[in-house]
């Protein structure tokens, strides 16, 4: 899972950035609203939108939150947005949620109360309202960073998750070495060039070698139960 | 005196109950019924008095008419030479002494016996003290007889002094009655004042519209005006305080956020050094969200929020030159922290009325600022100088600068420039701002000839009454000469 963060307070967006990398997430960092809509509209590799989910603050030098919102959505763009901000007032969350926003944050708010909701953002863009997710013997709960896998609990590093949940999003469906790096690292992460496949063999060695097929030349993907 | 309630604003406990002022002397009520009151008592008793005297001279005159009356009615010769006094069927003689003598003096007559009355007549009215008192006589010689009346003043004053105090007695009804009218009226007088206070007193502590002006007296007219002009002037106050705390509260939420997130990474940063690096960002949130309460604090202590003309409590002269050498040595550790060049470009003799501990914080302010957004390696330069109207301050950098567009934005409250990385508060220059307000100096930014920010104060050396003088007829602060 790829996110935007569009925030100017420089320790506020490096805390959140931390934060949310610590859960497995890859984790872009802009300081005003002109270079976020920059990075929404340059599409990744394969074509695909550049993110899963923004993460807004409003109150940017420059262009305003809202107008960078406002821009998002004139445009057509259904990324989910969940709005980070100070102003606290009824008035504004209104304002906020009308304009385009799926969801709104009052600052200061708890790190792990925005990682929930960024899981059930990403929950329902992926059409999968039920947070455990299971699929071929695998368990997986979102929340918890919990494995198991045929009733046994297992033990999972943070990348390993992150990859395994890629791949859990659309089961069946190959993802190139490409592919799973924007979906595991951000900009200015450093990237070993056989990161992927490190972290697939360990995945294998603790699922089991036959969850997660091997296309050649294309990618991987875990089989959809039959 | 009754102290008000102390706990300010409990909705309905906070009402006009709370303190009822004691009716001290300064009562207007108690003043206006004592002096009224006192003057118709003055007046009545002395209206009494003369009336008093008046009847009791009329009936005076009316009972030695009644002597005389008497006497002249026993002219007729009905007695011979005897020695046994008679006695006269009328009882209204029974307090009169007649005596009656011949030519030679001899008593012909007398009416009662025992008398303390002498045996002899002044002809005409006479008041003859006896043993037994004064007695009023009258004498009158008539043919060959000498008639004397005689009635005992004791019974004469007895008589007088009540029919006198007979024609009080309606006065003395009609007093209370004025009393009790002037009681009334006095209270029906005062009312709208009463009026007045319980509409104050029941005020609600936040509820700052103006008095009704309608229905109030004229006398309580100007009273009225000069309270609304106060209760305007305080709204005024107190909108801006509101204002300043709602932003203030607003702002304290990203340093708060920041520690909020610092904390939680602290606490699941599992490795030594995760958690050393991550309690080091946590220092430095702490270190921000207090700097920006104690810049809100210093504001919150300069800014005069309503009129300016107030001025400062003590000003006195301050020697500038002194004190930007002051300054500038307090600020030298943060300069070589980023290994910057911090130094006096000229400090000439200057001085200027103010507040050494405002202006302090106005040039500390002013260096701090040019510290943080010159990059490092950078050189500031502070000089003082001054003229023949204004004693000046300049503060310039080599640093980005500001364009001319943000130079006025840039002096507002919380306001930080795009894309900065420097953790700041928003609020230095606006400290700078509100300091130069209370002096009535005026704030000049441009760009140094170095390239970065050059900010000058022209600080007045002439007596703050003329300059506010000139600002109020204008509306404009005069030009100083740069």
């Amino acid at each position: 899972m790829r996110l935007l963060l569009i925030e100017d307070d420089p320790m506020i967006g490096a805390a959140v950035q931390r934060g949310l990398r610590q859960e497995g997430y890859a984790l872009d960092w802009v300081r005003d609203g002109s270079a976020g809509l920059l990075a929404l509209t340059t599409p990744a590799a394969g074509g695909e939108a550049p993110y899963d989910l923004l993460l807004l603050d409003l109150g940017l030098p420059g262009k305003d939150g809202l107008t960078v919102l406002g821009e998002l959505r004139a445009a057509g763009n259904p990324l989910p947005v969940l709005v980070l901000t100070a102003r606290d007032a009824v008035a504004e969350r209104i304002r906020g949620l009308d304009a385009g926003a799926d969801d709104y944050l009052v600052k200061p708010f708890d790190l792990d109360e925005l990682a929930a909701r960024v899981r059930a953002l990403l929950r329902r863009r992926a059409g999968r309202p039920e947070p455990v997710v299971r699929q071929a013997g695998i368990v997986v709960d979102a929340a918890s960073h919990a494995v198991s896998v045929d009733g046994e609990p297992v033990k999972l590093s943070a990348r390993e998750f992150a990859l395994l949940q890629a791949l859990l999003e659309q089961p069946g469906k190959p993802l190139s070495r490409a592919q799973l790096e924007e979906r595991l690292y951000g900009w200015g992460e450093e990237v070993e060039s056989n990161a992927v496949e490190v972290h697939i063999h360990g995945l294998r060695r603790k699922l089991g070698t036959e969850r997660i097929r091997n296309v050649r030349g294309v990618g991987w993907f875990v089989p959809r139960e039959a | 005196m009754k102290r008000p309630a102390d706990s300010p604003g409990t909705g309905a406990a906070a009402t006009g109950t709370a303190a009822t002022p004691r009716r001290g002397w300064m009562s207007l009520r108690r003043q206006l019924l004592l002096s009224l009151l006192g003057a118709v008592l003055g007046v009545f008793l002395l209206g009494s008095l003369a009336t008093y005297q008046l009847t009791r001279s009329e009936l005076d005159e009316i009972m030695d008419y009644h002597l005389r009356q008497l006497a002249l009615s026993l002219r007729a010769p009905m007695y011979g030479p005897q020695q046994e006094p008679g006695l006269g069927p009328d009882d209204q003689l029974f307090d009169m002494v007649i005596q009656v003598w011949d030519e030679q003096g001899l008593r012909l007559y007398l009416s009662r016996p025992h008398t303390a009355l002498p045996d002899r007549a002044q002809l005409g009215y006479a008041t003859v003290p006896t043993a037994e008192g004064d007695w009023r006589t009258y004498s009158i010689v008539l043919g060959t007889r000498v008639i004397q009346v005689a009635q005992p003043m004791s019974h004469r004053n007895r008589l007088a002094a009540a029919a006198a105090l007979r024609t009080l007695t309606p006065l003395l009804v009609i007093l209370p009655l004025l009393a009790g009218l002037i009681w009334y009226l006095v209270g029906r007088g005062l009312r709208p004042l009463e009026r007045l206070a319980r509409a104050v007193g029941t005020r609600r502590p936040d509820s700052l519209a103006p008095l009704a002006a309608a229905g109030v007296p004229d006398e309580a007219q100007p009273l009225v005006h000069a309270l609304n002009g106060l209760l305007g002037r305080l709204d005024q106050a107190m909108s801006a305080q509101r204002a300043f705390v709602a932003d203030a509260a607003h702002e304290l939420r990203t340093p708060l956020a920041a520690l909020q997130l610092q904390l939680q990474l602290t606490e699941r940063a599992v490795t030594e050094d995760e958690r050393r690096s991550a309690l080091a960002d946590l220092r430095l949130g702490l270190q921000r969200a207090t700097r920006v309460v104690q810049q809100l604090l210093t504001l919150a202590r300069q800014a005069p929020d309503a009129e300016t003309s107030s001025g400062l409590a003590d000003a006195a002269d301050t020697d500038l030159a002194e004190l930007a050498a002051l300054v500038i040595a307090e600020m030298q550790p943060l300069a070589e922290a980023k290994s910057m060049d911090l130094g006096a470009d000229r400090l000439d003799p200057a001085t200027a009325p103010g507040n050494r501990e405002a202006l302090r914080t106005l040039l500390g302010n002013l260096v701090d600022n040019a510290i943080r957004y010159t990059p490092a390696g950078g050189r500031i330069d502070v000089s003082v100088w001054q003229d023949d109207t204004h004693a000046w301050l300049e503060v310039a950098d080599n640093g980005p600068g500001v364009p001319p567009a943000e130079r006025e934005r840039v002096l507002d409250r919380f306001y930080r420039r795009a894309g900065q990385d420097q953790p700041g508060s928003g609020l230095g220059l606006a400290i700078v701002k509100a300091i130069a307000d209370r002096h009535h100096a005026r704030l000049v930014l441009d760009a140094a000839p170095a390239g970065g920010l050059r900010v000058r104060v022209a600080l007045p050396r002439t007596a703050w009454r003329d300059v506010v003088a000139a600002e109020d007829t204008s509306g404009n602060k005069p030009p100083p000469q740069p």
